[in-house]
């Protein structure tokens, strides 16, 4: 089966996409850092974060209804975590003695553009290059190897546990017109029991093929990354516009 | 000369668990020759294969170019063995084609450069060029077994053994597969159940069933004795039958 919603735009032609992927992940996090640092209630710098971030898509030739799409995805977490404080102020019954004032929902207005600001960071970073590459950067930059290794075997095998869902949901709806008789919960009990155990039987065998490739415990590396002078002037300007807002405004 | 053989097995067993799958198994197979091994599902062909490269260790003997494989010889053993196996998708665990290429021969201790040539030379003879950077995810099926075999020649191996190569295939895709593997400079061993390919292209083959070898000897001899074909569940003569229907 063919997938596309995990590296769809990761081939685009920008000047993003050219960077060195250790330049996106150590830029990109910094900015994420620089963004959750500040302080509570916090709300006109977001304004010129938002002008970087716009700025940002602008270069990497992303569609803004995708990163929106993804936005979405996380929104109904962000908005609980929002959404929480004036809530609890007025299911406290506090408002009657007047205090759920203005700050509360800039408090919380600032909690939903820190979290937007960050997500909107780390969906450009894993848009902006192909999953392989970054997970390269990642080894370069010297993080543990079994947390490479671990992602580089999950994004492998996302797709074939998802094609394994899609055919036990095939091979269980062709055979039950309308309702499950014997009770929706023990079908998909059954079902996950199922996906997880091919799952398994499959990394088995796959570990059976790389020992017979001769693997002895570790990914040898094959294609090199090169930090070059774009890089540089990149995470130069990006990250002087982050601190910049931090530190003036 | 005497016959140098390239996988010499004798009284292999075999149980997973207290289940036998392989019963005092002994086979010969010549160096250069293309070894077919046919028999009913859950015979046990394919654990036979796991033993050939030392995945799986039974009781018995086997030996590869005279080479006896135990723990001490497997990085040896595994040089000279290249295991094709049935679902690609077993196989290709790396983010791109080319990487998964690279894979073996890397880990041969080939340098980057040495390793790149590999994958060129290995893509080009598989007809997949251009194919360097996709995910093994977004290929055909067909896409994804040429791949799975090139991640495998790439080691250069003495000896290929293939699990089920032939299945899922289209006709003409069984039959490229099978001027690939007539145009190997290696010994080849076919695992199968469909027994018309097998016989097409290899030399001898060995009809296993119930975990034990119960006949070898080349296609033509084979065929000759139908009845113990039908006995496996392994007879032609119902392809031959639709042929004549068929005015073929
Ligand atoms: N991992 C396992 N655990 C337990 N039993 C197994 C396992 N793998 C295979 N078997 C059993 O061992 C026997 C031989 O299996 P094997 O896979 O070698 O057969 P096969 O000839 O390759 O069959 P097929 O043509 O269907 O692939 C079968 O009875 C099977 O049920
Ligand atoms: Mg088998």
């Amino acid at each position: 089966m063919k997938h596309d919603y995990l590296d769809k735009y990761s081939s685009l032609d920008s000047v993003l996409h050219k960077l060195d992927p250790r330049t996106k992940i150590v830029c990109l996090f910094s900015a994420v850092i620089v963004v959750i640092s500040e302080p509570r209630g916090e709300t006109t710098a977001f304004l010129f974060y938002y002008l970087i971030l716009a700025a940002l898509l602008l270069a990497s030739r992303i569609p803004v209804s995708f990163l929106l799409k993804r936005c979405l995805i996380a929104s109904p977490f962000i908005l609980m975590a929002a959404l929480m404080l004036p809530v609890s102020f007025l299911l406290g019954g506090e408002s009657a003695s007047g205090n759920l004032n203005i700050g509360v929902f800039v408090f919380s207005l600032s909690i939903l553009l820190k979290a937007y600001a960050a997500i909107f960071l780390l969906v450009l970073l894993t848009s902006t290059d192909k999953f392989h590459r970054l997970l390269k950067g990642m080894r370069r930059m010297h993080l543990p190897n079994i947390l490479t290794m671990m992602s580089a075997l999950m994004y492998r095998y996302i797709f074939i546990i998802n094609d394994e869902r899609l055919k036990t949901n095939r091979a269980r709806d062709s055979r039950s017109p309308g309702r499950f008789r014997s009770g929706c919960i023990k079908v998909y009990g059954n079902q996950t029991a199922k996906i997880f155990l091919r799952s398994w039987k499959r990394a088995q065998t796959v570990y059976q093929s790389m020992l017979s490739r001769g693997f002895k415990g570790d990914f040898p590396e094959f294609f090199r990354l090169q930090f070059k002078l774009p890089d540089m002037v990149f995470a130069v300007i990006m990250l002087v516009c982050f601190v910049v807002v931090r530190v003036f405004i | 000369m005497p016959d140098s053989f390239a996988v010499e097995v004798k009284d292999l067993s075999f149980a997973y668990g207290k289940d036998p799958a392989l019963k005092k198994v002994s086979l010969r197979i010549r160096s250069g020759e293309r070894f077919g091994i046919i028999g009913p599902s859950g015979a046990g062909k394919s654990t036979l294969l796991l033993h050939l490269n030392g995945i799986l260790s039974g009781d018995g003997e086997v030996k590869i170019d005279g080479l006896p494989v135990t723990k001490k010889s497997l990085p040896e053993i595994r040089r000279k063995v290249g295991l094709v196996f049935q679902n690609p998708d077993d196989q290709l665990f790396n983010p791109t084609v080319e990487e998964d290429v690279a894979f073996g021969p890397l880990n041969l201790g080939l340098s980057r450069e040495e390793a790149g040539t590999r994958v060129r030379e290995t893509l080009k003879q598989m007809n997949l060029e251009g194919f360097e950077n996709k995910a093994s995810h977004h290929l055909s099926y067909g896409e994804q077994k040429r791949v799975a075999l090139a991640t495998v020649l790439a080691m250069q191996p003495e000896l290929v053994a293939f699990d089920e190569p032939f299945s899922n295939l289209d006709p003409a895709m069984v039959k490229h597969l099978i001027e690939i593997i007539e145009s190997l400079d290696a010994t080849v061993i076919l695992v199968s159940q469909q027994i018309l390919p097998v016989m097409a292209c290899c030399h001898r083959l060995a009809i296993l069933k119930e975990g034990q070898v119960i006949g070898v000897g080349t296609p033509t001899e084979l065929a000759a004795d139908r009845g113990r074909l039908k006995e496996c569940g392994l007879d032609v003569g119902f392809f031959c039958s639709i042929c004549k229907k068929l005015n073929l």
